[in-house]
């Protein structure tokens, strides 16, 4: 790598301007394939869509007003005519549409092209129905299995990140400051901060604080959290108490703190076993205070 | 009469906008990251440049728009990701003739050298991508940041070489 690092060589190679004796040499530095792959590979790079004739009409009317004539009097009253009338006759379709599952159950149903959700314990959807097979996107507050059908590209936003996808089945985890996700058939594009990360069939990623914290592959087919069980991988304890909170539906006081993280199954529809799994795993005993509310010591 | 453009002709100014106006908003796309930052600095520089047309004759007007771009930006907020994508059925060699290894591991590939370029350094990153993206010569870069041709080559050397570490080094 000697050659390359004498009078910028690098800088002339990307911009075609080594000689033919410069060029043999460098071919022959194990360090090539790669210098070439970034070459071509930062080619095919592209910035997000420009709208320049905007912009242009914007600029020039900071200096100039001019004289509108009749005939775009007419074009204006026009466009409030269509726009009135389009927002009386659209006003149901374009509203937007929640799903909500609330503490303790799970909410099953079809989105309008008929691809499936299930919204887990404490989590929340909102799409817009109105041309839903052109513009297939919704907003994730939670966790949920998605079966997708063909189609459009399908995107799944949460506050944590974007999960996109074409046709298939995955599961979006967005809590705290977890987010997760599993892909169980086809493929889909991950966006989490700064990175971009393609998931195929039976892998998973998951994120915390700009770390990735899993990424492996699995050989379920689908979320087990949908077959009454729940799996934590490398969790903490609020966020493990907080599910259990979400999905029996009651409350846990824990004034501790943990720095243990658990990895584990524990049943969803087992309450007492759950909170004895995870109160056993961390030698905390738990306590039922009342109906609904038990405390960890 | 001047002998020199006149910038308020409004056919001279938009003509010249329509060559400048996305690769200054690239420019500060790559500096800052953040998109309508980037847009919303870009029109700025247009804007003074339309309300001061009489001062600056169309052959200084670049330098102008970017150095009021420069200027204005020294106060904007940190630095967030830069928002890049790659070209649709962007794959170097005939897809047909790949396999789905293949497309997957230069999609993995993609994905390592967008990492990598978000983490080098701002300078060499947006010298890299002027190059990269806008295909700019590293004479008209080194104009536009007002930098030797020389530097422009060593921070675009130095961009390659942090990218490949950050490539080798990823995860």
């Amino acid at each position: 790598m000697k050659i390359m690092d004498e009078d910028y060589k690098l800088a002339k190679w990307l911009n075609n301007e080594l000689t033919e004796e410069e060029l043999v040499e460098f071919k022959k530095d194990s360090d090539y394939i790669l210098y070439k792959k970034i070459k071509e590979n930062s080619a095919l790079l592209k910035t997000p869509h420009f709208d320049e004739n905007k912009m242009l009409v914007d600029v020039l009317k900071t200096k100039k007003s001019k004289v509108i004539s009749m005939q775009q009097w007419f074009v204006r009253i026009a466009a409030v005519l269509v726009i009135g009338f389009g927002l009386l006759f659209g006003y149901q379709s374009f509203s937007v549409s929640q799903e909500l599952a609330e503490n303790g159950k799970k909410v099953e149903f079809s989105l309008p092209d008929n691809s499936n959700v299930v919204l887990n314990s404490g989590s929340s959807i909102e799409f817009k129905k109105w041309n839903w097979d052109n513009n297939r996107r919704l907003k994730l507050n939670g966790e949920a299995y998605f079966k997708v059908a063909k189609g459009k590209t399908f995107e799944v936003n949460t506050n944590l990140g974007k999960v996109t996808v074409l046709g298939t089945q995955f599961n979006v985890k967005a809590r705290n400051n977890r987010f997760e996700v599993t892909c169980y058939e086809g493929k889909v594009k991950v966006n989490y901060k700064i990175r971009e990360i393609i998931l195929t069939k039976g892998q998973i990623i998951a994120f915390e604080n700009n770390e990735i914290i899993i990424e492996k592959t699995i050989t379920e087919n689908e979320p087990t959290w949908k077959n009454n069980e729940i799996s934590f991988e490398k969790e903490h304890l609020a966020t493990i108490l907080s599910e259990i909170e979400n999905q029996f539906n009651i409350s846990i006081e824990f004034d501790g703190e943990s720095n243990q993280l658990y990895t584990g199954k524990i049943p969803s529809n087992d309450i007492e076993t759950a909170l004895k799994l995870v109160s056993d795993a961390y030698h905390l005993n738990i306590q039922k205070t009342s109906k609904n509310s038990y405390i960890l010591k | 009469m001047n002998s020199e453009s006149n910038t308020c002709d409004e056919n001279n100014f938009s003509s010249f906008f329509k060559n400048h106006a996305k690769s200054l908003r690239n420019y500060l796309l790559y500096k800052f990251g953040n998109n309508d930052q980037a847009e919303d600095m870009a029109q700025e520089a247009f804007i003074k440049l339309w309300q001061n047309c009489k001062d600056v004759p169309l052959e200084k007007a670049k330098s102008y728009i970017y150095t009021i771009a420069t200027n204005s930006s020294l106060n904007a907020i940190a630095h967030s990701k830069v928002v890049l994508a790659y070209e649709k059925n962007n794959s170097i060699l005939d897809r047909t003739n790949e396999n789905p290894e293949h497309i997957l591991e230069q999609e993995e590939f993609q994905s390592k050298l967008l990492n990598a370029i978000q983490k080098i350094n701002e300078t060499q990153r947006v010298a890299f991508l002027m190059h990269r993206i806008d295909g700019k010569k590293y004479v008209e870069i080194a104009e536009e940041l007002n930098i030797g041709v020389k530097a422009v080559e060593k921070r675009i050397h130095l961009a390659l070489v942090e990218i490949k570490k950050e490539i080798e080094n990823f995860k």
